[in-house]
């Protein structure tokens, strides 16, 4: 009996290793480019959403349109960060090194969300996805996506002891403080900006601009990017913490995490290439037993 | 989100602050925009701030806004 489990066990050792070698080799195929469509989609979006204040301010843009285009533009900002955080647009020490830094710190500013504290933070959600303790995106979990909403509109409360605060107090990363004062620069900018328009008549223009198109976009940002691939953020481990689902408004609007899977086990695969790299590694990730609510 | 650190003083005054600096200035804009006056014969401006004012500190003691 023991034989034969040690047998059985050897024979999924050995599979497992197998696989392992597998989905890197397909992974490899789609690392190493330069994702040019995110650095255009990261600095293109943030030129446009600077362009909407004098479109609006000077009423060539009607403020209904530039509120429209202003939520669309910050909800799609993080993304192109996101690449840049996992140094997808060029390594450390390589030559295009600069532009991974200038599409991760510029793409996010609308949504007030500084690239170190972003990158800090977000590495802590790879190593501990799912942990309500260690995860600092814990915080959106909800059984439905209108739970998952408000848990996350409540983890941005000022009072809240909400992950982010909660994983930078654990980190020892050494940008620590460098992110700090990153982060205090951002948000203090911020209260400027909406201070000054707000006391001399522009009030209506700076909250359709980006006061209230942030708190949307970044509700949007967490239940498709925190709450609907991880959930139900029950399992935790390389295998069991991200899910393969089928979104009900399609891949494009729920902003390509349909295959966030793969996001999680291979980091450094672009974005746009997540779907075919998903298809490719698909019958290994189900013998596995990944979470997986895609039909195909 | 907030990401610098924060102290129970700060955390008490932010909200009141944004009620003076942001709320305040929109409550009465949107009143005008509105083409509605303030109630009890109150200048917009001085509407917007008691709102701001007012809802600052409701926030500032339950420790969030929603």
């Amino acid at each position: 009996m023991s034989a034969a489990v040690t047998s059985a066990e050897a024979r999924a050792a050995r599979q497992d290793r197998e696989w392992k070698r597998e989905e890197a080799a397909i992974a490899r195929k789609y690392m190493g480019r330069v994702p040019w469509e995110m650095v255009a989609w990261g600095l293109g979006n943030f030129v446009l959403w600077l362009s909407l204040w004098p479109l609006t301010l000077s009423g060539v843009l009607p403020l209904w349109a530039g509120f429209v285009l202003s939520t669309l533009s910050i909800t799609l900002c993080y993304l192109p960060s996101h690449e840049a955080q996992h140094s997808i647009i060029a390594t450390e020490g390589s030559k295009l090194r600069w532009l991974n830094e200038l599409v991760g710190h510029v793409s996010t500013i609308p949504l007030l969300l500084p690239y170190r504290i972003a990158w800090i933070t977000h590495k802590q959600h790879h190593a501990h996805a799912n942990d309500p303790e260690l995860d600092p995106d814990h915080g959106n979990k909800g059984d439905t996506w209108w739970q998952a909403a408000w848990n996350g509109i409540q983890t941005r409360q000022f009072g809240a002891g909400h992950g982010y605060r909660n994983a930078l107090g654990r980190s020892d990363d050494p940008n620590l403080a460098k992110a700090y004062r990153e982060a205090a620069a951002l948000s203090l900018s911020y209260y400027l900006v909406l201070t000054t328009l707000a006391w001399s008549g522009h009030a209506i223009e700076a909250a359709l601009i980006w006061w209230l198109p942030r708190h949307i976009a970044m509700t949007y940002i967490q239940i498709f990017l925190s709450w609907a691939p991880h959930h139900p953020m029950e399992e935790t481990g390389r295998y069991r913490d991200t899910r393969a689902w089928r979104s009900p408004v399609g891949t494009i609007l729920s902003l390509g995490m349909e295959y966030h899977i793969v996001h999680h086990l291979f980091p450094r695969i672009p974005l746009f290439q997540t779907g075919p790299a998903y298809h490719e590694m698909r019958h290994m990730l189900d013998e596995r037993g990944c979470p997986n609510d895609r039909p195909d | 989100m907030r990401f610098v650190r924060s102290t129970p003083m700060r955390t008490a005054a932010g909200p009141v602050l944004f009620g003076v600096a942001f709320l305040a200035p929109l409550v009465a804009q949107s009143l005008e925009a509105a083409s509605l006056s303030a109630p009890f014969g109150l200048a917009p401006i001085h509407f917007g701030l008691a709102t701001g004012i007012g809802l600052g500190i409701v926030a500032a003691r339950r420790g969030r806004w929603l």
